[in-house]
């Protein structure tokens, strides 16, 4: 019987061609779904294109229209691009890996409003991820709050309810946290069981000690260095699994310690959080200012935090192998596994992008500007090169001004390092309305800075507004008589005085809790001029709300601190402890080994039994 | 309507088709694949090929491919804990699938999607055992049922209709 039917191969070959014709003929569709998909993926929020065609001659794509939502604001485009011109290599299409040699965009342009919204209808992306843990983090910073209501009334505090105090909920997650890693790291220590190992290899260190190698003979000696050898073995085994112990508690610690370290902050922000039931403002100055500017800051800082996580989700450092969700089909999607290798092409790379881009607006940074990128990939470790932007202006709406923006991601190795500087001087810095204060602050021409700078694990961020020139106007007044209008006469005479201001915004700390701060010199005069009016009156109120969070907490944070205390005394200091008595027992086995041999590989010998 | 009376023709018209019953196993067995990976990958191209060219029926394999399209979502589950084993809990085959996912050509199969490596691995498994016993159960159909089946009203009308004369032409 004949295996192959040849006379198929016709209609093979015309489904072939019928295959290749449809795939020519919706190419560009295909393109551009997939540029959307993925970018959508990215970006966690609407991506769209007008159009996408290919040149396959030239290995050139033409994207028009594109179009970018913000995944934080759906009605407004992060980014628009009108014409976009790409060479594409090939040959690493093969790989289904796009590498990008040079890319022109213009009509780039910035925060456009949209016509329909950019959510995405499916929320459960990376990147959606990504936004809800920023969120997360957003939403247990406490602003405090500005009120000068209480004044004048008699100070009765509400009952404090213990569960909504921040110090509460962070001593409780140290608590729960230190108990269950505890129990892990217990577990798994008397999984390891150290001790015998440790004691078999001490009392053979000694008995090797009692031998006089020249004495034996050939097969003794070999059957001694095969002992050492397999009790060495086992003890580098067990050293191995120690440490690695070790590294996890020794994390696991320094986890609590930032934990209880913070503590402190949290119960400032408590102790104003019961101030504010009381109707009445901290007048600290750095309690103050977050009061006037912390919503906007924690906003700014947010969409910071946001993009650094982003970057170091889809550029990590390194070539292990990446996961993300597989293709939406109409079956199980799965998980789509990428295993990069050191010469070979990442999975996306963009060379060399120009792009001139413009900033709408009448005032800031609106402008036209040029763009240059480079070495913007996926696996920057394959690549070799940070991605470098810099961005300077060409031409402006308003004056001889300046505005600058570098950036560095340096996602080569481990730890990842990113940094980005952008400057706007001599602009004419939009104007803040300041409800609290009933007040709108024009700040004239300024200057902005921002500055992004994180080093593995660590972020430092800072947003700085200065100008010179202030303009104060007063907004409508509360509309109270009496003490309500005092108060509002109080807070235009200071404020009015003030023509300098700085604000300051910083994120600092581990990125994922960083800490934010916010520091302004408004916030100090306002605090002065407060405390010099009603200082006396907001003091015996703070006592109050001091000594009842205190007394709220104490219990809490005595707990948190006995924990980080017990486990340090108890699991830090035992695991330590046998890490070095293995290390030791390997150090002199090793010794004894080196004597024995005098450093010449011993074979395997087999010994009768 | 046409599309169910072409799949009750190529069902029944398959089954008692003059291919021997190892033709039509292996079309079913090769369909297969078409129903149980996800359908729009390289190698179900090799597969549809392979079911072109090869002497076995070509009604088979696309019966092959309608039988088992549920069955493929069925197994989805245990087809992402084979492919997961494999791509992601098993390092010892990490240096063979980073080779193949960088060589040209091979990540257009889409190997590296848990889905698809659990389903092929399945079906590769499977295809023999599934071969074996398909001769078996056409053949036992053939000898026990189809004489009856054969003088059924609804059998001669199928057999009777154009659409069949077409499916004739591809019988093997």
């Amino acid at each position: 019987m004949k295996i192959f039917r040849w006379k198929a191969i016709g209609t093979l070959a015309g489904a072939i061609a019928l295959f290749v014709l449809m795939t020519w003929l919706f190419l560009d569709t295909i393109v551009r779904r997939g540029i959307e998909k993925a970018g959508e993926l990215v970006v966690g929020a609407k991506v769209e294109l007008a159009s996408a065609h290919v040149r396959l001659g030239a290995g050139q794509l033409v994207l028009r229209g594109l179009q970018v939502a913000n995944p934080r604001q759906p009605m407004e485009n992060l980014l628009e691009a009108s014409d976009m011109v790409a060479g594409v290599n090939p040959l690493p299409l093969l790989e289904k890996k796009l590498v990008i040699d040079s890319l022109i965009a213009r009509g780039v342009r910035f925060d456009t409003p949209r016509q329909t919204s950019g959510a995405l209808k499916k929320s459960g992306s990376t990147s959606s991820a990504i936004a809800h843990q920023v969120t997360a983090w957003a939403e247990q910073i406490r602003i405090p709050s500005f009120s000068l209501e209480g004044l004048g009334r008699a100070i009765e505090l509400p009952p404090l309810n213990v569960d909504s105090l921040r110090t509460v909920q962070q001593a409780r997650a140290i608590v729960q946290f230190a108990d269950t890693a505890r129990r892990g790291w217990e577990a798994e220590l008397k999984a390891i069981d150290p001790r015998p190992k440790i004691d078999s290899g001490k009392a053979l260190v000694e008995r090797l000690r009692g031998i006089n190698t020249r004495s034996l003979g050939v097969q003794d000696l070999a059957r001694t260095v095969q002992t050492t050898k397999a009790s060495l073995n086992a003890i580098t085994g067990t050293l191995d699994r120690v440490r690695r112990l070790e590294r996890s508690v020794d994390s696991g610690v320094a986890r609590m310690r930032a934990g209880v370290g913070g503590l402190d902050d949290a119960r400032r922000g408590d102790y104003g959080y019961a101030l504010g039931l009381l109707k009445l403002p901290s007048l600290d100055a750095p309690d103050l200012s977050p009061a006037l500017f912390g919503v906007r800051a924690l906003d700014r800082m947010q969409a910071v935090l946001y993009w650094v996580r982003v970057a170091e989700r889809y550029v990590p450092p390194g070539l292990a192998a990446r996961f993300h969700e597989g293709p939406s089909r109409a079956r199980m999607a799965g998980t789509t596994v990428a295993f990069p290798r050191e010469r070979g092409w990442p999975q996306f790379l963009l060379r060399y992008a120009a792009l001139e881009l413009s900033l709408g607006g009448e005032g800031a940074a609106a402008g036209a500007y040029q763009a240059r990128l480079t070495g913007l990939t996926t696996e920057p470790t394959i690549y070799g090169q940070p991605t470098r932007l810099v961005a300077q202006r060409t031409a402006g709406r308003i004056g001889p001004r300046d505005a600058r923006l570098a950036g560095v991601l340096d996602h080569v190795r481990a730890p990842v390092r990113d940094s980005v500087a952008a400057s706007v001087t001599g602009f004419a810095l939009p104007s803040y309305d300041l409800p609290p204060l009933r007040a709108r602050a024009g700040l004239g021409d300024g200057i902005t800075q921002f500055t992004v700078l994180r080093h593995g694990g660590d972020i430092d961020a800072r947003w700085l507004v200065r100008s010179t020139n202030v303009a104060w106007q007063r907004l409508a007044d509360s509309g109270g008589a009496g003490a309500s209008r005092d108060v509002d006469n109080l807070l235009w005479r200071i404020v009015n005085a003030v023509k300098d201001v700085e604000i300051e915004t910083r994120l600092h700390g581990a990125l994922d809790r960083p800490a934010l701060s916010v520091r302004s010199n408004l916030g100090t005069e306002v605090a002065r001029g407060l405390r010099k009016e009603i200082g006396a009156q907001v003091a015996r109120a703070e006592q109050v709300a001091r000594a009842r969070v205190d007394s709220a907490v104490q219990g809490q944070v005595a707990a948190a601190q006995q924990r980080l205390g017990a486990v340090q005394n108890d699991v830090q200091a035992r695991v330590a402890q046998q890490r070095a008595e293995l290390d030791g027992v390997r150090k002199d086995l090793e010794a004894r080994l080196r004597e024995m041999t005098g450093g010449i590989p011993i074979p395997h010998l087999p010994f009768p039994h | 309507m046409l599309a169910l009376i072409k799949l009750v023709q190529n069902i029944v018209g398959s089954l008692n088709s003059q291919g021997t019953p190892g033709q039509m196993a292996a079309g079913i067995a090769l369909g297969s694949a078409l129903g149980l990976t996800p359908l729009v990958n390289l190698h179900n191209l090799v597969v549809l090929a392979a079911g072109m060219l090869l002497n076995v029926s070509f009604p088979g394999v696309l019966l092959g491919w309608a039988l088992f399209v549920p069955i493929g979502f069925a197994m989805d589950p245990l087809f992402h804990a084979i492919g997961r084993t494999l791509l992601i809990d098993t390092p010892a085959l990490t240096p063979l699938w980073t080779a193949w996912f960088n060589t040209p050509v091979i990540p257009l199969t889409n190997f590296n999607n848990t889905i698809v490596l659990g389903s092929v691995i399945v079906w590769a498994v499977l295809y023999l055992p599934l071969f074996f016993a398909l001769r078996w159960a056409i053949t036992q159909y053939r000898e026990r049922i189809y004489a009856r089946l054969r003088r059924a009203r609804v059998f001669r009308v199928v057999t009777a209709s154009k659409l069949y004369n077409v499916y004739r032409l591809f019988r093997p």
